[in-house]
């Protein structure tokens, strides 16, 4: 291909560099200038945390060819802030805590400031219309509109620049104050580094060789193409690993790349250090792996019966655990009671999509530590685990928590910093690793997909009399944190309820599907969803309010938990009286009153979206530009 | 009228930190020269806002500013353990043990300066970067104090770990204690559905919840926030396809995930009922923010349109099919009364 020279003005400055004309412009930005503040969350044009301004449009850089940048202006979130004084908006998220884990900001904030710049004046529903191409997994977005409202007042001097400020705390008492957030400037501005940010002298490239089968028999790898490639540094299998194999939260169930055999489409066969990505990728294609297809079971009830495939020889039934709860004796509170409600609710597997995909650093230190730097939730059970799979005492490891663009359980499992360990101890070189968003959604944990069946017993007063339940829930191919999530879903199952007769029962089961892991509300999600949805199909049978039959029914101070603690305070009748009066709930039973409720479209709801019928014709619109 | 609104509530109960094993997290504190603070431990920020809440825990506790107190963090090899960044328990377990770790700092301060000024320790307070000694002429900046410190050869420093009196369960009936705070919510769900479409809009939030004591209001609330849209997005739209192990949903335009235009207004009211056993009465929001949400809103689209979803999520084929049925459903009864 014809070598190609873009000349452009960048955030102000004149460029003129060689580039490859099929360089996404993102990757120009990023690794050409180091103008890192613009990230890539899915380099699909999906999530809008690439946006720069080109000739002043909004654009999404990691669609764009660099060539198409030829002559044009380009503005990257840097370009917000360059004096070091935060724009108005920019103070305005600081000001709202419209930041939290920070890695869709500096999109964000793109967007924000087209959409000011496009209508001074947009409204609320605009300004949201207008951030619709950006995702946000951690604020809910409210805080956001928040902050752009904020900074619309203020540039159109309805109110004072000061109120992008503080409010004064100088009594000294800082608890309970809405103190603005220490790492907002950095996050509005670009200037925090995440893992994938980050680079280092001598750094080689991880790319890493991935399944393609559920469940197969590794007959054997060769890797020997591979090494030999120019520009290769290291490969490695699970050959490499010195120590005792094995990671997990509750057991070390997982290999740090497959041994013996793939458990799932997506796990880590191999992996690859080489002096740039390309040369990486091409030596994953050059690796020969034979498999031996192995019979797979892809639904937890059928993993359940005797002859179904086995994944994992330690659990020949496929049973990672099994959590029991036991209060008193259904039979009995089924007999008392007037009436019993059975159904069956299910949830599927979900993807925690924060935006920062997986990535991290490794390098051996000058004294002999292994370090690892990436955006792990729980760098000290990797640090342990670590020092036993490469056979080091502990003081050789050190985890780095870098910062971390968004987590909900999905960063604690120690997924790939293994590998990036083996390869810089390979290579004596700094390696690092960066996912792809697919293979971010292919290869790490979901939240568990489960099947509850409930039955509950209940007076005609409304009190629950007795509460039966069960949950199987696929745990995928790897323990990973399922029996922690079984246990949770148990205990917090039966819902904050004085119930005397209570029998649980949950199951966290093996299969050739994504391994299930840690996700935020950790089981408790699935089995409450059941709880709460039955006693409204209770409250409706016997004609009572949803508040009241959860009064009825709620633990009180110094009841009793179902796991028999004795409890203190119970805060649970406070909430509900504060929340029935918040929201001003017209009592009564729920028997589909919608059509007749007088409560409802309050000011503190929002306007159900029609898609477009805000705008304006094209010519207002451009007016108003 | 094709568009039916309704509204349906739930409530929850979540435990706070580790679940059945002892809990614990480990935190140095330090008030340094020049009257800065400083605080090392072993995990923090993943995006909740617990480096501010730290902050404002060791300003509190020590007498300074927020913006004075320099966190040290996140490296096995530099800071002491402090295990995950998980189960709501940062602000739980890492405050409680910042708030420890900081009165013995302020301490050890404290005690040079009662025998340098000769007063009671009582008799001294800190606060906003300075420490005097009540009824007094003593008063001097913090700086100043940690540099008459050091010149007596101590150090204002401390160290603690908080931990939590909890136990396995019994394997046969799970009795045990697997958490020493527990925290109760409620919330109740507004929605819109399409009777044509079958989709479903959720206009409004109302979310109660008890977080013991909240160090910074509008962090609560961005918890809150966060935890009902992620839950929004498993109730309505979000779904990871598996066939034969193989996922079709593998990037965002196959993996809906919810957009400013798929968010609800949230109302948060926060409830507090202080933890008696933490020295600072806080708990914690992360995770339970989310369990009610979805069965409040499953039980608003029957409230609108009388149908349940029992299989999530509630996609507008899902609604739609189970509005018809139910249409089917009540016409075959209208035809069987008759």
């Amino acid at each position: 291909m014809v070598d190609f020279r873009l000349d452009a003005v960048i955030n102000g400055r004149k460029v003129s560099r060689p580039a490859k004309p099929s360089q996404r412009l993102l990757d120009f930005i990023r690794d050409d200038l180091n103008l890192t503040g613009n990230k890539e969350g899915c380099g699909a044009g999906e999530c809008g945390t690439c946006s720069v301004f080109v000739d002043g449009v909004l654009m999404k850089s990691c669609l764009l060819p660099v060539a198409k940048a030829q002559g044009a202006r380009i503005d990257t979130v840097e370009s917000l802030a360059k004096t070091g004084e935060l724009s108005v908006l920019q103070k305005a998220f600081h000001k709202a805590g419209a930041s939290q884990c920070g890695y869709c900001i500096p999109g964000m904030v793109m967007a924000a400031t087209a959409a000011l710049r496009i209508n001074p004046f947009a409204d609320r529903e605009e300004i949201k219309e207008r951030l619709g191409g950006n995702i946000c997994r951690c604020t809910g977005y409210q805080k956001i509109f928040d902050a752009v409202e904020l900074a619309r007042d203020v540039q159109n001097g309805r109110l004072p620049a000061s109120a992008l400020l503080e409010e004064d705390y100088t009594d000294g008492d800082f608890i309970g104050k809405n103190v603005r957030r220490l790492d907002a400037p950095s996050k509005v501005s670009g200037k925090l580094k995440y893992a994938g940010d980050m680079t280092m002298p001598g750094m080689l490239h991880v790319q890493v060789l991935r399944s393609p089968h559920a469940h197969a028999r590794i007959v054997s790898i060769d890797t020997s193409a591979a090494e030999a490639m120019e520009g290769v540094e290291g490969v490695i299998t699970c050959a490499d690993v010195p120590g005792e194999d094995g990671f997990g939260v509750f057991v070390n169930d997982q290999p740090i790349m497959a041994r013996g055999k793939v458990r799932y489409v997506g796990e880590a066969i191999a992996a690859v250090a080489a002096e740039d990505l390309v040369t990486a990728r091409r030596a994953l294609a050059a690796i020969k792996v034979e498999y031996e297809a192995l019979p797979a079971v892809f639904d937890a009830f059928e993993a359940m019966q005797p002859g179904a495939p086995v994944l994992h020889d330690y659990a020949p039934d496929n049973l990672t655990k099994h959590i029991p709860i036991r209060v008193g004796d259904v039979e009995k509170g089924f007999a008392e009671s007037d009436l019993v409600i059975e159904e069956t609710y299910s949830t599927q597997a979900i993807e925690h999509a924060y935006l920062e995909p997986e990535a991290g650093l490794a390098y051996v230190d000058h004294d002999g530590v292994v370090t690892v730097l990436s955006p792990s939730q729980n760098i000290t059970h990797h640090r342990h685990m670590l020092a036993r799979i490469i056979a080091k005492p502990i003081s050789k490891v050190r985890f780095i928590m870098s910062p971390v663009g968004g987590g909900f359980g999905g960063k604690e499992d120690m997924i790939y910093q293994g590998m990036l360990a083996l390869l810089a101890m390979k290579t004596d070189r700094p390696v690092r690793l960066v996912f792809t968003r697919e293979e971010s959604i292919v290869s790490t944990a979901k939240r568990h997909p489960s099947r509850t069946t409930l039955r509950m017993g209940l007076t005609r007063d409304g009190r629950i009399k007795a509460l039966q339940m069960k949950m199987v829930c696929d745990g995928g191919a790897y323990g990973l944190s399922t029996e922690g999530v079984m246990r949770k879903a148990a205990i917090l199952g039966a819902g904050p309820y004085a119930i005397p007769n209570v029998q649980v029962d949950t199951y966290g089961i093996y299969t050739n599907n994504t391994p299930s892991g840690a996700f935020r509300s950790f089981g408790a999600l699935q089995t409450q969803f059941a709880t709460e949805s039955h006693l409204d199909m209770a409250a409706e049978r016997l004609g009572l309010d949803p508040f009241e039959i959860r009064r009825i029914n709620a633990m009180q101070d110094g009841g009793f938990t179902h796991t028999k603690q004795k409890l203190g305070k119970v805060s649970l009748t406070k909430g509900l009286d504060a929340l029935e009066k918040a929201c001003g709930w017209e009592a009564g039973p729920p028997e589909q009153r919608g059509a007749t409720r007088k409560d409802l479209g309050r000011a503190d709801t929002r306007p159900p979206v029609a898609l477009g019928a805000r705008f304006e014709a094209p010519g207002k619109q451009e007016a108003a530009e | 009228m094709a568009r039916k609104r309704g509204r349906g509530m739930a409530a929850c109960w979540y435990g706070i930190a580790r679940t059945a094993t002892v809990d614990r997290a480990a935190a140095w504190a330090e008030i340094d020269d020049g009257g800065s603070a400083k605080i090392v431990t072993g995990v923090t920020e993943i995006g909740e806002g617990i480096l501010t809440v730290l902050a404002q825990i060791a300003a509190h506790e020590m007498g300074v500013k927020p913006e004075h107190v320099v966190i040290g963090d996140n490296d096995t090899a530099r800071s002491p353990e402090a295990a995950h960044a998980g189960a709501t328990r940062q602000t739980y377990m890492i405050g409680n043990a910042v708030a420890l770790a900081s009165r013995e700092a302020r301490k050890r301060l404290v005690d040079v300066m009662a025998d340098v000024w000769d007063v009671e320790a009582d008799a001294i307070r800190t606060g906003n970067g300075e420490i005097w000694a009540e009824n007094t002429n003593h008063r001097i900046t913090m700086g100043e104090a940690v540099h008459c410190a050091k010149g007596k050869g101590v150090v204002p420093v401390g160290s603690a770990s908080f931990g939590t009196d909890t136990t396995g369960l019994a394997p046969t009936d799970g009795a045990g204690r697997p958490w020493q705070a527990y925290v109760f919510g409620a919330q109740v769900a507004e929605v819109e559905v399409d009777t044509v479409t079958g989709e479903v809009q959720v206009l409004g939030i109302w979310a109660a919840h008890d977080v013991g004591r909240a160090v910074n209001p509008q962090g609560v609330e961005g918890q809150i926030e966060g935890g009902v849209v992620q839950a929004l997005g498993q109730g309505l739209m979000e779904d990871y396809k598996l066939d034969q192990g193989h996922t079709s949903t593998h990037g965002f335009a196959k993996y809906i995930l919810p957009t400013s235009l798929d968010v609800p207004r949230v109302n948060s009211i926060i409830v507090e009922e202080r933890d008696p056993i933490g020295p600072l009465g806080v708990k914690g929001i992360g995770e339970p923010a989310m369990v009610p949400t979805i069965p409040a809103i499953m039980n608003a689209i029957y409230d609108a349109v009388g149908v349940r979803i029992t299989a999530l999520p509630a996609t507008p084929e899902k609604v739609l099919m189970a509005i018809r049925e139910k249409e089917r459903r009540d016409a075959a009864m209208a035809q069987a009364a008759e």
